[in-house]
């Protein structure tokens, strides 16, 4: 599947007076992965939810590829934008987890092919046949994702997608966004964990108080310290490690600040 | 100091399911200081904070054996979203957060002093008159877990509370941890956050699979953060350094 471009221009949305997106305007090209960080209500999730048209622009347009989200029905946006909530619960319906994850392919009247590739993805074919709700809050979220990925979307949106996720669901997220990317799909993920960030995108924009404080690479914006600082956000361990030794190359992966770091000497505890 | 929480070979199963949630599990919160629980997806740490905390099997049903003494009953628990916690009977955050000491019979002034500390330690001092309704579900998170905190809980228990706070507030909340311990409160945090877990639990309990796997100091029993990784890929020796200032302390330069 090929992604599709995402476009807010000039968006604006109140909720009852109380202005959450004040103009925003952001071009993300197809395939490219775009993470949202900022603050705690700084119109991060209303922002992504204008692109299934959940939310409408108050002013301003929403364009996925050569589609206007306006004139388009929410089942037409899921063939283009696969979008994972915050809390998974809002889109778990079924009586088992292959069910669940199969839910909107058939809702679209497609065969449910990629169900179990995407649960093995996961790491949940050993719970699917078991209940959603049987299952602890993290999977569910998992459980969400698998629905959404089964469906090959051009465009993913996750909503906090490492909340609550151990280390081994999240090195399963982080391969599945990557395993995306590489097939050309776009990505746009809010976030506040900043070394997921680090690890799946390509471009990262800070919001804060409804607008875009900040625009930039994500391996620029990461590695800088005094960007980060007024944004307050710090960079992700590996990166913070990377500026201590004063590795070469601006690491901000795991990966990139071990290989920069080959050949060094510890010492026991 | 005196044990607010005693567990001895616990074992819990919730209703109707074949395999029990904990099985032998045993744990101190003593006042004054800060446990914490990590471990895998479906571990039991949210398990035993609920018994530990002596809502289960109270609320969920179930079945308990083995010893347990909560020598409490000012317990507060914060679980990791929001929706689940809110009283849905007030229509502003300072309503909210007053609450729970106002139900406990305080005196007003001593409800409103506790309600606009809290929402001043959790950083929603400014959302004083908002709605609750109309909180995006991260500052929703930090108002429930000041609604908790106002109560002034002697067992303060806290399931992943920072999932869904941007990481200033994350900080901020787990900054306030040893505060509160040292203020005489028992505190026990689950969170697969080992980063922040270290820095402000003095002791961790793992689990897997509804056991103790083990225990111990955060260096001494975590190894899943990001720098540990990195150490762990270039050679490092363990207990491996869990954050940057303990790998700068371990690289010999």
């Amino acid at each position: 599947m090929s992604g599709f471009s995402v476009c807010w221009e000039s968006v604006r949305f109140a909720y009852d007076g109380v202005e959450a997106l004040r103009g925003i305007s952001l071009d993300v090209p197809a395939g490219a992965s775009l993470a949202i960080l900022g603050p705690n209500g700084a119109g991060k999730t209303s922002l992504t939810r204008l692109l299934i048209g959940l939310l409408r622009p108050q002013a301003g347009r929403v364009r996925v590829g050569d589609w206007d989200v306006a004139g388009r029905r929410p089942d037409e946006m899921a063939t283009r934008v696969g979008y994972v909530f915050q809390h998974a619960d809002q889109q778990l319906f079924e009586r088992t987890v292959r069910r669940d994850a199969a839910f909107g392919l058939r809702c679209l009247g497609r065969r449910a092919d990629g169900v179990d590739g995407a649960l093995e993805e996961l790491g949940l074919l050993r719970v699917a046949d078991k209940h959603p709700y049987d299952l602890p809050p993290p999977l569910r979220k998992l459980c969400a994702l698998a629905g959404v990925l089964a469906m090959e979307p051009g465009v993913l949106v996750l909503d906090e997608p490492t909340a609550g996720l151990d280390r081994a669901g999240r090195d399963r997220v982080i391969a599945a966004l990557r395993r995306r990317g590489a097939a050309g799909v776009t990505s746009v993920v809010v976030s506040h964990d900043v070394a997921f960030v680090a690890e799946t995108a390509e471009r990262v924009v800070v919001m804060r108080e409804g607008a875009v404080v900040a625009d930039a690479p994500a391996r620029a914006l990461l590695s800088d310290a005094a960007a980060l600082a007024p944004l307050g956000l710090e960079p992700p361990p590996a990166a913070a490690l990377g500026l201590a030794l004063g590795l070469k190359g601006r690491p901000i992966r795991v990966e990139e600040c071990a290989a920069a770091l080959g050949g060094a000497r510890w010492r026991g505890a | 100091m005196k044990p607010l929480v005693f567990l001895d070979g616990v074992a819990f199963s919730y209703p109707g399911a074949p395999e029990p949630a904990l099985d032998g599990v045993s744990l101190t919160v003593e006042a004054g200081s800060v446990v914490g629980v990590s471990g895998p997806a479906g571990a039991g740490a949210s398990t035993l904070l609920l018994v530990a905390g002596g809502f289960a099997p109270r609320l969920t049903g179930g079945t308990l054996t083995g010893k347990r003494v909560i020598a409490t009953e000012r317990v507060g628990i914060v679980f990791a979203t929001p929706w689940t916690q809110l009283t849905g009977l007030a229509s502003t955050v300072l309503g909210e957060v007053a609450f729970g000491p106002a139900s406990l019979g305080r005196p007003r002034e001593a409800v409103l002093g506790a309600a606009r500390r809290a929402m001043r330690n959790l950083g929603v001092a400014h959302l004083s008159d908002r709605d609750p309704a109309a909180l995006s579900g991260g500052e929703l998170q930090r108002v429930v877990a000041a609604a908790v905190l106002a109560m002034e809980p002697e067992l303060l228990v806290l399931d992943d509370p920072a999932a869904e706070l941007d990481p200033a507030g994350a900080d901020a909340l787990y900054a306030l941890l040893p505060e509160i311990a040292a203020g005489g409160a028992g505190v026990l945090v689950a969170t697969p956050d080992s980063e922040r877990l270290a820095r402000v639990a003095r002791w961790v309990v793992v689990l897997e699979g509804g056991r103790v796997a083990r225990e111990g100091a955060p260096g001494a029993v975590l190894d899943d953060t990001d720098v540990a990784r990195v150490a762990r890929m270039t050679g490092c020796p363990a207990p491996l350094p869990l954050d940057v200032p303990a790998a700068l302390a371990r690289l010999a330069r």
